[in-house]
């Protein structure tokens, strides 16, 4: 599974929300993520994938798309490493 | 669940205005029933030096449980899971999920307490966040109201859920057979409230359970309904609002017998007397705080100015809801709309 596909399932359990409504273009107001919701996400996501998710880095996700590109991003340097 | 006999009670010693003191003191109190066993949780050699300061009678059973960090007041509740994992109230929820303790309470921030159990113990199928359900008390004895103030923001379908958690209350603690439920809006037609509420009246209607519309600020009171159901911002407004209405209806009433001193005196001792008990500060004045209904747990949070009395009486309740099985009665009731696949 993607880490795209992953993620949504994690943000999807977490807001009880369809999979199927989350697009990269979702902002959290639309996928109806309220701020505990999101850390809740980080965390699950941060377990998931092994990585760890700064504050500073994750105030800055304006969407979903944001949100994956990050951590595709930090996991493909992961694994350069 | 008990180990030998005893409930076991996860206690953050570090929440509250008066923590460890009061927390401590009010553990040792609690301790004195045979049938607890405390765990007092935070930084072992501050509730060590607080435990010295007690004689413990003879089966009391209070133990330390490390926890080097707390969460302050000032500091954002969701600190606890990102920032504080090993907090005092963030370990206790740990040893409830673990099954080292039956019930959690803390008298800290209800935030960071609400977000432990969300985050370390969990919530039960079909519930997304937890609610305070309480007692009307003298008013109105056979109605409870839900949320009295977990969740200012609400999304319909915990509507839904704050039902379920009354109903049950309403059937375990007020023995109403089958609890009439109502929704709170500013008129009786199903096109009052705003976009949430009119949401919620749909889901109830269609729910099974025994809604019997909306009720007004006027019908909280006369027994229309035996669970009132709110977002916990207007819930905590009014729990608030409530619990003052002794007091300034015995000062005007103290005002306007000034002119007739005994009469005075006797309304003034009348009024002490009676409105304590109309207070419902989540469950009731007695019972000192609420419990979080939906947590696959017994989380009972209390006033973060109790002192050690209240510490003690909350202790004594979050032990009698592991008696009484309110989480899996909330399962029970919980599994029947989730397989009618309404949650």
């Amino acid at each position: 599974m993607s880490i795209e596909e992953q993620i949504k399932d994690i943000l999807a359990r977490i807001t009880r929300v369809d999979k199927s409504i989350i697009t990269r273009q979702s902002t959290f107001k639309e996928i109806k993520a309220d701020s505990l919701d999101v850390v809740q996400a980080l965390v699950a996501v941060e377990e998931t994938f092994g990585i760890e998710i700064p504050d500073e880095e994750a105030q800055k996700f304006q969407n979903f798309g944001d949100f994956v590109s990050y951590v595709e991003n930090r996991v493909a340097q992961k694994e350069k490493v | 669940m008990a180990q030998n006999g005893k409930i076991r009670v996860a206690v953050d010693a570090m929440g509250g205005d008066y923590a460890p003191e009061e927390i401590v003191k009010g553990a040792v109190l609690a301790a004195e029933k045979d049938d607890v066993k405390i765990f007092l949780v935070g930084p072992t050699a501050i509730l060590e030096k607080e435990l010295a300061k007690y004689k413990l009678t003879n089966g009391s059973s209070i133990h330390i449980v490390e926890a080097s960090e707390f969460i302050r007041e000032n500091e954002s509740p969701v600190d606890v899971i990102r920032r504080k994992p090993n907090s005092s109230v963030a370990v206790a929820a740990k040893m409830v999920k673990s099954g080292e303790a039956d019930a959690l309470f803390s008298a800290g921030s209800s935030g960071a307490a609400a977000i432990s159990a969300i985050q370390f113990i969990g919530m039960l199928d079909g519930v997304r966040r937890p609610a305070l359900v309480g007692s009307l008390g003298s008013f109105a004895p056979n109605t409870v109201m839900v949320d009295l103030g977990a969740n200012v923001d609400c999304k319909p379908d915990q509507f839904l859920t704050f039902a379920i958690a009354g109903a049950v209350y309403a059937k375990k603690f007020l023995n109403v057979a089958d609890p009439k439920i109502a929704l709170l809006s500013t008129g009786s037609e199903e096109s009052k409230g705003n976009d949430a509420v009119r949401e919620a009246y749909a889901l109830l209607k269609n729910s099974g359970l025994n809604f019997v519309g909306n009720i007004e600020g006027g019908d909280i009171l006369n027994g229309k309904a035996n669970v009132i159901v709110c977002d916990g911002f207007v819930g905590n407004v009014i729990l608030k609002f409530y619990e003052s209405i002794g007091t300034y209806a015995r000062l005007w009433t103290e005002r306007k017998l000034r002119k007739y001193p005994p009469l005075r005196a006797l309304a003034g001792l009348l009024f002490r007397r009676l409105f304590p008990a109309t207070k419902i500060s989540g469950e009731s004045e007695k019972q000192s705080g609420g419990i979080l209904w939906g947590v696959d747990g017994v989380v009972k949070i209390a006033h973060g100015a109790s002192r050690a009395p209240q510490i003690a009486n909350a202790i004594e309740s979050a032990k009698e809801a592991v008696k009484a099985g309110v989480v899996e009665s909330m399962k029970s009731e919980l599994a029947k709309f989730n397989q009618g696949g309404k949650l």
